[in-house]
């Protein structure tokens, strides 16, 4: 700051006097339009860090669309490698795009400082629906694969679509190609077609059609969690009906490769911080988020893990040669 | 009644003070942002969110701000199409067919009254649409399925061959262009990179505002350096205020544009541009006689009521289901969840507060934004006064700073000058942009509800015509060709002039 | 004439569009492919391309030499506004291109000179203090 406003000087005192600018502020990019989960990632914990004291002022959301993550990806790649300040957000369906040679650059180029949250799969029919557990839906994709037409908010090959396929085959289905999925712009825009009769079952997060479940439009086959979730424990898993199959979006943050340990570590430390604090666990039912700490190495290690899983999960299904 | 009495509690929330303040601040501040070229709804939402959550907002009074803020874009989007023939938004690019003409007449006051009232218009209906029927409508528009998506965009390019332009070649070309330029970017349903030659920048596809304020924006300085500088404006201020007997003339094209716009906005795929398309074809086909295009008042309404009336309706799939019908409404339901309020069929009976003191603020909004805007169109006329040589290098940096803002892409900016040569070259050479724009707009989600339909059946291209609702949009369409082969061999065959000063 | 060089334009253009859309494939999940929509939209481009450069009917009339060269102008003015906005930051970089585009549309140098000191700060403080868009300030060149 203080070089930058010796530059200013030059251009006049009177200029100075404008533009002091108040300390730098940290800056969350979200690498999409405005009103996606990246988004929301960065507008909710930028707000609650500085509501929390982390971070001096506010933190600063840019968005940077393009790619599902991609041109920001590349952005800080080039530009920004080293700047300490900043965060990154991202989620699982960045690491499948990662995985997937879809980025300008394989994980090992950032650093992963944490995640705070995941949101998780569900499969989910209409109320009226024929299908009324997850076995019979398996049952009839076994019999005849192009039987119920799928959906959800990815393309085909993305998030939503793999976690359907890794139940598909865990519940014996073989020929997952033939499987009809349908991409739609979001999971409540999949959930009304599905609700209009379009389309048999949506493949998504819980927390984007959480409003339908309670509403009571929806069926909901499988959480793909561990264990039941805290905000709805009803909903039965697909592990408690026999399948082997878990399917979390994870809400998390990276940063530049060139970050100085101390930066990184300062990072993981307040992010650490706000995990604990009430607010941001209150924040995160609430949206529909179940809270999961993974930070710093724990983190790194985690997201070279799961980008090898992706990357062997897209090649055997066929998503990637 | 039951509803009346739920919007008279609505009332008494958007009757506090602090929403009355935030109604006429939010309009003020969205007329401003809509009338920036480069900035459009979605950002003027997107960048209130922090200051609502600087002042700690609730829910209720954050969405009575954005949505005066999502009003007023709508209001403000028209001043500079007409004004300066450049869409302050996407939806007000059908506003610079007939209103740029009209301020080269001179009558550019007339046009801002006719259009504001206009909006006024398409916004009310939309409103008591909202009001009266918005859970029935809701549940209509959840039958409509990509096949019927398809069928409706199939209409608007069958209905736009006419909109503008002396060789319908020309027209059919530009549109095609913007088709083609729609499809460059991450193919949606593969993740294909198409057209993209290996740049990341490209992957998301051309942002409409930054495609849109190059062709019209910047090609409008390269026209203007053709002849040597006069130091003039460009285009006479004229009166100062507006006659009552032209806003009159627009009443009705308000009418049926507001049906025409409020349908296209309930259908969560369909949106306010295609409101405003839809609307101006509709009307020209029902009232052209050589007109339009040359400023007639009713090409100025009927877009106007059109884009007003769909973001009004864009509100019930919102609100009723949680489905943004547009850029805007997924920006205020992301909000609404960082608010803990949960967006789906249980808001109207867990936050009634919310619902209808929304409702009763927009109400509210739109005599604001009426009021605000009629007294304000002998200072936006002034602008024309201003020397050429002042106003549009604003523009341009105006311009380069909204796009810029956003997307932190400076090459963006780059594609934005292209666009600029791209429009300057297209008006010369007599091709209308206005088609390149809807192609750019409405081609993608075109492909995708053509491509989700035959994911649905595997394939099979009947599905295009099982759909009972497709068969009747195809018969309208129809039935819409032929009327208007009709009309034109009825005599009225005058062709209708171009909408580009270059010629 | 110009009619029949933008015909050529497009057939060329429609023409290489359609080629490339040959290497667009995605064998899984998706029935109709990315390839389709590009032919249906290309292939109606290349015959009206084709039948403009066959049958023109307008001719446009461009400026002449002084024109061009103001346009020209401009064009470089603009590539360089958007090329130097990082590097130079905002407020220098518009300063620029609002007095050289002033300049050239026939500003009074003087008042051009005072528009243009005016309007880059003004709208600075606009987006990024008023409306809280960040932006650069002062360029990585200055920094």
């Amino acid at each position: 700051m203080i070089l930058k406003l010796s530059g200013l000087r030059a251009a006049g005192l009177g200029a100075a006097m404008l533009f002091a600018v108040p300390a730098m502020a940290a800056e969350c990019i979200a690498p999409a339009d405005p009103g996606g989960g990246w988004d929301f990632t960065c507008r909710e914990v930028g707000r609650l860090l500085s509501a929390e004291g982390l971070v001096e002022g506010n933190v600063q959301v840019t968005n940077m669309p393009g790619g599902v993550g991609a041109v920001a990806f590349a952005n800080v790649a080039g530009k920004r490698a080293d700047d300490g300040d900043l965060l990154v957000a991202t989620s699982t369906v960045g690491i499948t795009q990662i995985a997937q040679g879809k980025y300008p650059g394989g994980v090992d180029q950032m650093r992963w400082l944490a995640m705070l949250g995941a949101d998780v799969g569900v499969i989910a029919v209409a109320k009226d629906s024929d299908i009324q557990t997850l076995d019979d839906l398996l049952g009839r994709l076994k019999a005849d694969p192009t039987s119920v037409v799928t959906s959800g908010s990815s393309g085909a090959g993305g998030w939503d679509h793999i976690r359907l396929l890794l139940l598909a085959e865990a519940g014996g289905v073989e020929a997952l190609e033939q499987i009809r999925w349908v991409q739609f712009d979001g999971g409540s825009p999949a959930v009304t077609q599905m609700m209009g009769g379009q389309v048999g079952l949506v493949s998504t997060d819980l927390g984007e059609i959480k409003g339908f479940v309670e509403s009571g439009d929806i069926r909901v086959l499988a959480v793909l969690s561990d264990e039941p979730i805290s905000a709805f424990p009803d909903l039965p898993t697909a592990k408690s009906q026999g399948y082997e199959v878990t399917g979390y979006n994870w809400r998390g943050f990276y940063t530049g490769g060139g970050v100085s340990d101390d930066d990184y570590n300062a990072w993981v430390e307040k992010l650490k911080t706000l995990y604990d604090s009430a607010a941001w666990q209150e924040t995160a039912r609430a949206s529909g988020l179940e809270p999961i700490w993974r930070g710093g190495d724990e983190f790194n290690d985690y997201v070279a893990e799961q980008n090898e899983q992706m990357a062997n999960i897209s090649r055997e299904i066929g998503v990637i040669q | 009644m039951d509803i009346l009495s739920l919007l008279w509690d609505g009332f008494a929330v958007a009757a506090l003070p602090i929403n009355l303040v935030l109604i006429v601040a939010g309009c003020f501040a969205g007329t401003l942002i809509g009338a920036l070229p480069g900035l459009g709804p979605v950002n003027g939402v997107a960048i209130l969110i922090p200051l609502t959550f600087a002042f700690g907002l609730d829910a209720t009074s954050s969405m009575i701000l954005l949505s005066a803020v999502y009003y007023g874009c709508m209001y403000g989007g028209r001043i500079s199409a007409i004004l300066l023939n450049i869409p302050g938004d996407e939806p007000a690019i059908m506003t610079t067919l007939d209103g740029y003409p009209m301020a080269r007449k001179g009558q550019a006051a007339d046009a801002l009254a006719i259009s504001g009232v206009a909006s006024f218009i398409g916004a009310t209906l939309a409103t008591i649409g909202l009001t009266l029927f918005a859970p029935m409508l809701a549940k209509a528009a959840i039958y409509f399925g990509p096949a019927d998506y398809f069928a409706l965009y199939v209409m608007a390019f069958a209905t736009i061959g006419g909109i503008s332009g002396s060789d319908p070649r020309k027209t059919l070309l530009a549109a095609l262009l913007g088709l083609m330029l729609g499809t460059v970017g991450l193919d949606p349903s593969t993740g294909v990179a198409r057209y993209t030659f290996g740049s990341f920048n490209l992957y998301d596809g051309f942002d409409p505002i930054v495609a849109l304020v190059g062709l019209f924006a910047l090609s409008e300085i390269l026209f203007f350096l053709e002849e040597k500088a006069h130091g003039g404006g460009l285009v006479p201020p004229g009166r100062v205020f507006p006659r009552l007997t032209r806003v009159k003339e627009g009443i009705g094209a308000s009418l049926r544009g507001s049906v025409i716009g409020f349908i296209a906005g309930i259908l969560p795929g369909a949106g306010a541009s295609l409101g405003a398309v839809m609307s101006y074809s509709f009307e020209k086909r029902l009232s052209d006689k050589g007109t339009f295009g040359d400023g007639d008042p009713r090409g100025v309404a009927a877009p106007e009521a059109g884009n007003n009336a769909a973001s009004g309706g864009a509100l019930i799939p919102m609100l009723t289901l949680g489905v943004p019908g547009s850029g805007t409404t997924a920006v205020m339901l992301a909000m609404l969840i960082s608010l803990n309020i949960q967006p789906g069929p249980l808001l109207f009976e867990r936050s009634p507060d919310l619902v209808w003191g929304l409702v009763a603020a927009l109400y509210l909004a739109n005599f604001v934004l009426l009021i605000l805007n009629l007294p304000l169109i002998g200072l936006f006329t002034r602008v024309l006064g201003l020397p050429a040589w002042g106003l549009m290098p604003l523009v341009v940096a105006i311009s380069y700073l909204g796009v810029y803002a956003i997307t932190h892409a400076a090459f963006d900016l780059l594609v934005m000058v292209g666009f600029g040569i791209l429009g300057f070259v297209l008006r010369k050479l007599d091709f209308s942009l206005v088609p390149v724009v809807l192609g750019l707009l409405l081609g993608m989600d075109m492909e995708n509800n053509l491509r989700r339909a035959l994911s649905i059946s595997g394939g099979d291209f009947t599905i295009l015509l099982q759909s009972p609702i497709a068969n009747v949009i195809y018969l309208l369409t129809a039935g819409f060709l032929v009327l208007s082969l009709w009309l034109s061999r009825r005599g009225s065959a005058i062709p209708s002039r171009l909408e580009t000063p270059g010629d | 004439m110009s009619d029949r060089l933008s015909g050529l334009f497009f057939f060329l253009l429609a023409a290489g569009y359609v080629w490339l859309s040959a290497g667009y494939t995605a064998g899984f999940g998706d029935p109709l492919g990315p390839a389709i929509f590009p032919r249906v939209i290309g292939i109606p481009a290349v015959i009206l391309g084709l039948s403009l450069l066959i049958w023109p009917r307008h001719d446009a009339v461009w400026a002449g030499r002084a024109g061009l060269l103001r346009q020209a102008a401009a064009i470089t003015i603009l590539l360089g506004y958007a090329l130097l906005l990082e590097p130079f930051g905002f407020v220098p970089a518009t300063f620029s291109a609002i007095l050289g585009l002033g300049l050239l549309m026939g500003a009074p140098p003087l008042r051009g000179l005072l528009m243009a000191a005016l309007a880059a700060p003004g709208l600075y403080l606009l987006f990024d203090r008023l409306m809280g868009l960040p932006l650069p300030l002062i360029g990585s060149w200055f920094g």
